[in-house]
């Protein structure tokens, strides 16, 4: 009886030291995420909500720019994912191992980037890619090119952005997979070489292997980032030309911020939502099974 | 075993109570009053804010002259002589496209300023949202005669005032006299205080000599017209443009009726200008500030600009901020020889806030600064709405006549249509289909025209003005 009084104050005392934690958990993540789900059943207007059911919806999957948009945005998360973890991989297995201020030195190269906010990379960007007076087109004139305009063209606008996020994502990926290879045994390696492996042989069948939960780590925190992918696209082109590189997230910013539909804003981020946890459910799941 | 039980649960339990102690006690500090003054009057505060319109109080040579001086000076001027409460006036200078973001975010989180002061055509969808207060009771019979009819008419929704005008601003096409005269076009150019107008045959001639007669090297890179269509900032001219031959844009029920022989010929005309290199290149991705910037640095010779816009720059030549040269102003042109005339009239209104003390110092802040005698003067910065004042200022003022001489011509820009804020989201789309040959002009303008009446007819639904 005493035995299970104190096992139960026990329990007790570690109930209340995560209460805080749980409490702002609450607060801050669960209790947004069900008035999300609930507004988007509702149209909201300044004095009113009225319950529409699922109208909302209905009308997102009416709306061509809507599925433009999750085409988009699927676009971009296959590429710029699949470019940031293949380069990241490249460079970091290509020089774990040299001289250590020659490997702080390509990590800073490469961190950069990411330490300059999105905002004034996107604005620098603009600089340069404006077609009236930027730098690239001004070149382009120089040289006896026609206009070039490569965001107000549908083929190059995407590739451009893709890019440009890229660039700026690809620091951290680079850093990660340096610090997991650089904690490699090393046995490992003068092993397989008294048994003559060939580099080649050495990345590809033990380094990247071993550092698997990394990529998984990276490829997690890659896909939920590209698919909130909205700075670059406020700043760059509008979504333009003609909605040809609107994505979801400045979709729902347009719907909540621009036309105040609030609901059809929330059915967007609900479907958001859903994605994202339909993505990184299996990937979480392989993570903890490898542990 | 116990003794080192009991502070760890005494600290799990402060740490919890602390969480759910800063929640309770956020919302002390909000709310419109806090405290008396020493003279023994409330305080009350308020918020205006406002897009970029003039510089200074009155004038932009003023020292310091800033876009929220006059505001500054209007508030300072009111606490003095304001006896109800002690009020104080934050006021906050808005960028134009980030109006509508700043405004819905602060909307929905029960934080609207109590005052903004903008174009009234940008705002009327808030009316109609039922986000603001009605002004009739700070209207009085002076003001009704004072400020001519077609400008109350612009402020009422439905059976309310909800907007108090302030100047209002003619919006025109600007151009460079000295490239006009070095591609041989003298004959076309305007008086210096003429807003000149032009035929449509005339105008394209124009754009001709521009583009093949301009000296490359006094002018390099230099190309005839401002277009653009990144997004909805300076849409208004494009509205002219597509009402160039003849088309009306709205009916009498305010629907869209842009779709028609007229219509899709204004558009393509726009696509046949931006094709044979009359224009910017890239005008899908320029943005007006893009153009205007251009223009400015005689890297276009006709823009557009309204009357704030144009005094902003002939005051930044003056103070060696851009390069001088004569600028000078000319009507959009049309088919029908008339030329196309708009304005917006500019003005204050006030946000349903829910706390009555602020909206009464709202109000009586707006009623005091739109009537002073002495801070309405500054209308003259765009033009006065107040026929007083322009008929005091005209001589000092020249071009006053000009635009006066145009109110005939003047069409009604948005025809105070529902959903306008959403509608001007899906001009710029169709425009930039047309620039990158996605759509032809004829496609794109029966889109708009389907899409816009779509979004009229669900905002004419939700519209607490209609409801009445």
């Amino acid at each position: 009886m005493k035995l299970r009084q104190q096992q139960r104050r026990e329990n007790l005392t570690g109930y209340l030291f995560i209460l805080p934690q749980f409490l702002l958990f609450l607060l801050f993540i669960v209790y947004p995420i069900l008035e999300g789900i609930r507004l988007s059943l509702y149209r909201v207007d300044y004095q009113n909500e009225t319950f529409v059911g699922l109208d909302n919806y209905i009308t997102l999957f009416q709306d061509p720019v809507f599925f433009k948009s999750i085409v988009n945005t699927v676009i971009f998360v296959v590429f710029i994912v699949i470019l940031t973890v293949g380069f990241a991989l490249f460079v970091a297995s290509a020089v774990f191992d040299k001289n250590a201020k020659y490997v702080s030195f390509i990590r800073g190269s490469y961190y950069i980037p990411v330490m300059v906010s999105m905002v004034v990379m996107s604005m620098v960007w603009s600089f340069l890619l404006n077609p009236a007076n930027g730098l690239i087109s001004y070149f382009a004139r120089e040289m006896d090119f026609s206009t070039v305009n490569l965001l107000g063209n549908k083929t190059t606008v995407m590739p451009v952005i893709i890019f440009v996020t890229f660039a700026t994502n690809v620091g951290q990926a680079i850093i990660l997979y340096i610090a997991a290879m650089i904690g490699v045994p090393k046995d490992l390696f003068e092993a397989a070489e008294v048994d003559g492996a060939s580099r080649k042989d050495l990345i590809f069948k033990i380094l990247i292997p071993l550092v698997k939960p990394t990529t998984i780590y990276i490829l997690i925190i890659n896909i939920i980032a590209v698919l909130k992918i909205f700075v670059v696209i406020q700043l760059l082109t509008g979504g333009g030309p003609n909605n040809a590189s609107v994505t979801m997230m400045y979709y729902l910013y347009n719907n909540a911020f621009k036309y105040n539909q609030i609901g059809i804003a929330s059915a967007v981020g609900v479907i958001m939502f859903i994605i994202t946890l339909m993505l990184s459910v299996p990937q979480l799941r392989a993570m903890f099974k490898d542990k | 075993m116990v003794k080192k039980r009991v502070p760890a649960l005494m600290l799990a339990s402060v740490m919890a109570l602390s969480v759910l102690a800063a929640c309770g006690s956020k919302d002390s500090a909000s709310g419109g009053s806090t405290g008396t003054g020493a003279n023994g009057k409330e305080n009350v505060e308020i918020s205006l804010w406002l897009t970029p319109q003039w510089k200074g109080v009155f004038d932009a040579s003023e020292p310091n002259a800033d876009y929220d001086s006059f505001f500054k000076k209007a508030a300072e001027k009111f606490a003095q002589q304001y006896d109800k409460y002690n009020a104080k006036v934050k006021v906050q200078v808005v960028a134009g496209d980030q109006r509508d973001e700043l405004l819905n975010v602060n909307l929905n989180g029960g934080t609207p300023p109590d005052i903004f002061f903008e174009s009234v055509f940008a705002m009327g969808d808030y009316a109609h949202r039922g986000a603001l207060v009605p002004l009739n009771d700070i209207v009085d019979d002076a003001a009704k005669k004072d400020i001519p009819a077609n400008y109350w008419d612009s402020v009422t929704f439905g059976d309310n005032i909800y907007f108090y005008p302030f100047a209002h601003n003619p919006g025109t096409l600007a151009y460079n006299a000295d490239m006009f005269r070095a591609a041989g076009l003298d004959s076309l150019i305007g008086g210096e205080n003429e807003i000149k107008t032009w035929t449509m045959s005339e105008y394209e001639q124009i754009l001709e000599a521009l583009k093949t007669k301009l000296p490359k090297d006094k002018y390099p890179n230099a190309k005839p017209m401002a277009l653009y269509g990144l997004n909805n900032q300076g849409d208004t001219w494009n509205l002219a443009y597509l009402r160039m031959f003849g088309n009306k844009f709205f009916d009498d029920k305010g629907n869209i009726v842009l779709d028609d022989a007229n219509g899709v010929k204004a558009a393509e005309w726009l696509q046949k200008i931006y094709k044979n290199g009359y224009t910017n290149p890239g005008a899908e991705s320029v943005s007006s500030n893009d153009a205007n910037a251009m223009f400015q640095n005689q890297k276009l010779a006709i823009s557009f600009t309204n009357a704030v816009l144009f005094n902003n720059a002939k005051a930044d030549m003056n103070s060696g901020k851009a390069p001088k040269f004569d600028l000078r102003l000319a009507n959009v042109p049309s088919a029908s020889g008339d030329p196309l005339s708009f304005t917006y009239v500019v003005g204050s209104n006030v946000f349903n806030s829910g706390n009555e003390k602020k909206m009464e110092v709202a109000k009586d802040f707006v009623k005091f600064y739109s009537t002073d005698p002495e801070l309405v003067k500054a209308s003259k910065n765009s033009v006065p709405v107040r026929s007083s004042v322009a008929s005091e200022l005209k001589d000092q003022y020249p071009l006053f006549a000009a635009y006066d001489a145009n109110s005939k011509y003047l069409f009604n820009l948005t025809g105070n249509v529902p959903g306008y804020s959403q509608l001007r989201q899906l001009l710029y789309p169709e425009l930039q289909a047309i620039y990158i040959g996605e759509k032809t002009p004829a496609q794109a303008v029966k889109d708009y025209q389907s899409k816009g009446n779509g979004v009229i007819q669900k905002a004419k639904e939700s519209s607490t003005v209609y409801k009445k």
